[in-house]
């Protein structure tokens, strides 16, 4: 004789394949968030590594005028492009292009006033809009060197130090580098790959309960020589199927694309082998079912199929509460965080990421965390289902 | 067969069943007449073990459903007064499901299921999804549920209801049938017809209380009226009976 879990498993699993929304969700989801995160991280790690990677494309007009300005710029890996004079429109149309990080135009009077030791007035173009702070700033920097060079020779040739044009000296520390800021931004992103467990039960949770009672189905089922424990069980695990399978595929999926980002560029690490990427998909299979007992437990009291979507849809927001108050709050990573469902996923992912000794208490903790509550929710369920005042219910 | 003895249940404040007692005996066909709000529902439900009585006693089959719902449910095919399908499912498939919760093995269940198909005339709609099926049609597959995994007692509540001429005759067939087995039939009616022409036994209940029970000619003889829908409001106790 086949379990009557089994057989109430399949019928629902069968029922939920047949509808080609879940699937799409499915789909979507599997697919949605290591797409996301990947784009994301890979827009970083172009950002960051483009001033080495491509240089410093600069066109200057008038160019022929400060032969040492030229060589000076190009010392510094800037690729100089020696231009007809253009137009002011002409010059935009050549930035709004985006090859080019400014235009430089010297004013034909340059010579003459540089001779003269006035100001010789180099006009920069540039186009703010554009995401190349880092190498106009590069090119900034060398035009002010350039500058402080020649103001220290015509003070030395006045018998006059240079050090009398710097009363202080700033020397700056930036502490928020890119990597830390991103190894934050990856810390808290990756948590977004566990919301599919809390979406894609939802569907199947609400058809097999509140859908089946709107459908006055429920009545003869519960009449059948079947245990109200084994319908629960049948259903539950059968609405926590798609979670389990897209919450794995998905966790599969964004480990192939943050192993293949080169995410080293900016400061960040993607230490886990495949290994622990599978006992992490272990760790995570309770939170499918917790999500899925946690729908069925409440999607049973609904006496409709929209009331039950209504009452779901603010349930959702609750897995979200803990990672954001814990980000918000920044608090570092400590045991009882493993023992709060989804918060305990997202910790064991991102300290899997920086290190791998994490030994095993963390997956342990997070297999249970979430295992425990989903028997305890089904079980009340149970209990639920059998109660006189559910039966009148029907 | 059923024996039901001073079954009393109440919910909170309301006594939905206040002392039910009857006999339904196997290879007959017995009806369970009563207005609208008589405690059929319940009491039907109770007899599935659904619901637990508060006071009386019942046997199926000899068992009582409180002590071993699954076996009584076992031998019970029970047909609710409002049901639904499953629309993404077909009908063998809804069939096999029923089956399987009623430990039934494959190959009996493809020999039950042909049977059932050509007992109700259902052989066309057996591979369909039963999304869109026409009240008749989702009645036959309800009924064809209950009487897969032969039951020796069926619980059917007003399975005529919305059938057309030829799936009535088909229900009428498949009544007769069962009756032949030797089978233990309730059926709830309000159709004063269909009790004349199938049921041996008639049991009144009104206001959760059973009022007579007795054959169709019994009941007209006992309270002097002629015309069964008559002896039935009269023992019902009219006004407040139908209200």
């Amino acid at each position: 004789m086949t379990s009557k879990i089994w057989i109430v498993f399949l019928k629902e699993l069968r029922e939920t394949l047949r509808e080609k929304r879940t699937l799409a969700l499915l789909l979507l989801f599997t697919l949605m968030y290591p797409a996301i995160i990947g784009y994301v991280l890979n827009q970083g790690i172009e950002r960051s590594t483009r001033t080495e990677r491509e240089g410093i494309e600069l066109a200057i007009i008038g160019g022929a005028q400060a032969p040492t300005l030229v060589s000076q710029l190009r010392q510094k890996s800037i690729t100089v492009n020696e231009v007809a004079p253009m137009s002011d429109a002409a010059i935009g149309a050549l930035l709004h292009a985006r090859k080019t990080v400014a235009v430089l135009r010297l004013s034909s009077d340059f010579v003459e006033n540089y001779a003269a030791m006035r100001p010789a007035r180099i006009e920069m173009w540039f186009d703010s809009a554009a995401e190349n702070n880092a190498q106009r700033r590069e090119l900034e920097e060398t035009l002010q060197a350039y500058g402080a060079n020649i103001a220290s020779a015509r003070l030395l040739a006045h018998g006059v130090s240079p050090a009398a044009l710097s009363p202080i000296q700033v020397q700056r520390y930036d502490t928020g580098t890119n990597a830390s800021r991103s190894a934050m931004f990856i810390g808290g992103i990756i948590g977004v790959l566990f919301f599919p467990a809390f979406m894609l039960t939802m569907s199947a949770a609400v058809d097999s309960t509140a859908g089946e009672r709107e459908r006055r189905s429920l009545e003869v089922l519960m009449a059948q020589p079947v245990r109200t424990w084994e319908l629960v069980c049948g259903k539950w695990l059968a609405a926590s199927m798609p979670a389990v399978v897209g919450v794995t595929f998905e966790l599969i999926l964004a480990h192939l694309i943050l192993r293949w980002l080169p995410l080293e560029e900016i400061g960040m690490s993607w230490s886990l082998g495949w290994g622990e990427m599978l006992l992490v998909c272990l760790a995570t299979l309770p939170l499918s079912l917790l999500s899925g007992a946690l729908y069925i437990a409440l999607a049973m009291n609904a006496k409709s199929f929209k009331e039950a979507q209504t009452i779901l849809s603010f349930v959702m927001i609750v897995p979200l509460v803990p990672g954001f108050v814990v980000g918000m709050l920044e608090l570092k990573t400590a045991t009882w965080m493993y023992l709060v469902p989804t918060l305990s996923n997202h910790t064991l992912l991102k300290e899997l990421a920086k290190s791998s000794e994490l030994g095993a208490t963390p997956f342990v903790l997070t297999f249970f965390s979430s295992l425990i509550p989903a028997l305890l929710v089904v079980a009340f369920a149970s209990w639920r289902m059998k109660s006189e005042r559910y039966v009148l219910a029907v | 067969m059923i024996e039901v003895h001073d079954v009393r249940k109440q919910f909170g404040a309301v006594q939905a069943l206040g002392g039910v007692s009857f006999t339904a005996r196997d290879g007959q066909i017995t009806a369970l007449l009563g207005p609208n709000g008589a405690g059929k529902t319940t009491l039907l439900r109770t007899l599935v073990g659904l619901l637990k009585r508060d006071h009386g006693s019942i046997l199926v089959g000899g068992v009582d459903p409180e002590k071993d719902p699954m076996a009584v449910r076992r031998n019970i095919g029970f047909l609710t007064d409002q049901f639904g399908l499953y629309e993404r499912l077909t009908t063998r498939e809804y069939l096999n499901y029923f089956g399987q919760l009623n430990d039934m093995d494959r190959a009996t269940l493809r020999r039950r299921i042909g049977e059932v198909s050509e007992l109700l005339g259902m052989d066309d709609i057996l591979e369909r999804p039963t999304k869109g099926f026409s009240q008749g049609q989702r009645i036959k597959v309800a009924l064809a549920r209950t009487l897969l995994h032969r039951p020796r007692h069926l619980l059917l509540d007003e399975p005529s209801r919305g059938l057309d001429v030829m799936s009535t005759r088909a229900l009428r067939t498949a009544l007769h049938a069962l009756r032949e087995d030797g089978c233990c039939v309730i059926m709830a009616t309000h159709v004063m017809q269909e009790v004349t022409a199938l049921c041996e036994d008639v049991i009144v209940i009104a206001k959760g209380h059973t009022v007579a029970q007795g054959s169709p000619a019994e009941l007209c003889r006992r309270t002097g009226i002629d015309s069964l829908e008559d002896a039935f409001v009269n023992l019902v106790g009219t006004e407040e009976g139908i209200a």
